[in-house]
């Protein structure tokens, strides 16, 4: 089986808890469906991931050292 | 040299830096004589003002600068597909086709390839990195034997060739075992009773015809005995490392997740230029990924390596926003747009504006485009600051 989590272009994708979630909402001053999108079936996506949650994704980024965005899984 | 000692890191990290500039200043100060705590901070408050002053300013309207940041450069590459000009005789799409291709999301792309990273002794050892090679690159009939028709007996008969065999299945000892499988898979596809004998195969068409017997070897010629279907042919090239040397893979056609699963395969490092295989194989983020590699090497190789990356995280950014790839244009992002004035503006108006009055679809006049065409400030920058008098701030 190949795991996809171990490919360089995978960055770290973890499921965030609903108490961080509030946070993060309230530190953008956005609505939980405006966050950019992630499907269920994705590859790198945590098995434990559910539809409506929120992933936390880690990337190394280009610019700065690390880049964090949050994706909301939807379908 | 000048040794960073604790007062020097303080002011250092007294900064808003991010990690990478913070590390980039203690390089300098380290290459320099002299430099004590006062001038650090002198050099570090510098580097500060000047970081923050190259940030984007609030409403500073950021996709208006990338597309005329990308489009400009775009302008000075070269409209023609220049052939063999990619890695190791493989024949890659450029320019300005290859970025069209890629802002486009193009299903299929022109030229579709892979690099193929090795594991372990795969990668050093050229003989365990053709087994892979093997296992990668389609095999056809012609490359494993001959075929002559016999029209008077009707039999199509196929003489393989025993070094081929023995080097394209090095697992297998004897070359009849894999003629065996060979005259199986034949039969298999077309249908026919095939005889062996030794590395011979011979069959021919159930009743005796002229035609179907040549469409037969019409067939046949299209069988896959080994390896992928869609990749006619892989590149062997060794390449210099931090670690040394390593054999590497480039393949003409591409199927990524199956060649993920071949054993000697570094599933960790191969990579695909088909951002869609990519999206199925590795997901969203790994397609977004790929989406700025692959923008930014076809930028660099026209020599306009001086566009921002900023620019192409944007896009990609954007391409990737709903959880799948979408295109920059009618079908994709400029389609979806909420405006109705916006998608009019942008390609088929009276189609747009036809549908929007059929649904009664209202337009908020929030974008650019919207408020140039009713002529109405534009809320951005200095557009969208008011100004008042007389009131008190509390």
């Amino acid at each position: 089986m190949v795991d996809e989590s171990q490919h360089e272009l995978v960055p770290d994708h973890t499921v965030l808890p609903e108490d961080e979630v509030e946070d993060v909402l309230e530190e953008y001053d956005v609505e939980r469906t405006s966050l950019p999108k992630i499907k269920r079936r994705d590859p790198a996506l945590p098995d434990d991931a559910e539809i409506g949650d929120v992933v936390k994704v880690v990337r190394d980024s280009r610019t700065t050292d690390e880049a964090i965005v949050y994706r909301l899984v939807i379908e | 040299m000048t040794e960073i000692t604790d007062d020097i890191e303080a002011v250092v990290e007294d900064t808003d830096l991010p990690r990478r500039l913070k590390e980039d200043v203690y390089d300098t100060i380290e290459a320099r004589e002299g430099v004590d705590t006062e001038n650090a901070n002198y050099i570090a408050k510098a580097v500060e003002a000047q970081y923050k002053g190259s940030r984007v300013d609030p409403l500073d309207p950021v996709g208006t600068v990338s597309a005329q940041s990308i489009g400009e450069p775009g302008t000075q590459m070269t409209m023609n597909t220049f052939h063999y000009a990619g890695v190791a005789e493989i024949d890659v799409t450029q320019g300005l086709p290859r970025l069209i291709e890629l802002v486009d999301a193009r299903k299929n792309p022109d030229t579709p390839m892979m690099t193929v990273h090795l594991e372990d002794e795969y990668a050093t050892n050229r003989e365990r990195a053709h087994e892979v090679v093997w296992n990668i690159e389609a095999t056809k009939i012609l490359a494993l034997g001959d075929i002559s028709t016999n029209v008077a007996d009707m039999i199509v008969s196929i003489d393989l060739n025993e070094d081929t065999l023995a080097e394209r299945w090095p697992t297998v000892e004897s070359t009849t075992e894999i003629a065996g499988e060979i005259a199986d898979t034949v039969q298999d596809n077309l249908g026919v009773q095939v005889t062996q004998n030794g590395t011979v195969i011979e069959f021919g068409p159930e009743e005796p015809s002229y035609r179907e017997l040549l469409q037969l070897v019409e067939q046949l010629r299209e069988i896959t005995f080994k390896g992928i279907e869609d990749i006619s042919r892989v590149v062997i090239r060794k390449e210099e490392t931090e670690e040394g040397e390593e054999f590497v893979l480039y393949t003409e056609g591409s199927a990524f997740k199956k060649t993920l699963k071949i054993e000697g395969v570094d599933a960790s490092r191969t990579t695909c230029n088909n951002i869609h295989e990519v999206h199925k194989t590795l997901g969203i983020e790994a397609a977004r990924e790929a989406i700025i590699d692959e923008t930014m090497t076809t930028l660099e190789e026209q020599g306009l390596d001086d566009v921002n990356i900023r620019h192409l995280m944007l896009v990609a950014d954007i391409m990737t926003n709903d959880g799948t790839i979408q295109s920059i244009g009618r079908h994709g992002i400029s389609g979806n747009k909420d405006s109705v004035l916006a998608r009019a503006a942008f390609e088929v108006t009276v189609n747009h504006l036809l549908d929007a009055a059929i649904y009664g679809e209202a337009d908020d006049l929030d974008g650019v485009i919207e408020n140039v065409i009713v002529g109405k400030p534009v809320r951005l920058g200095t557009g969208d600051v008011d100004l008042r008098m007389g009131t008190t701030s509390d």
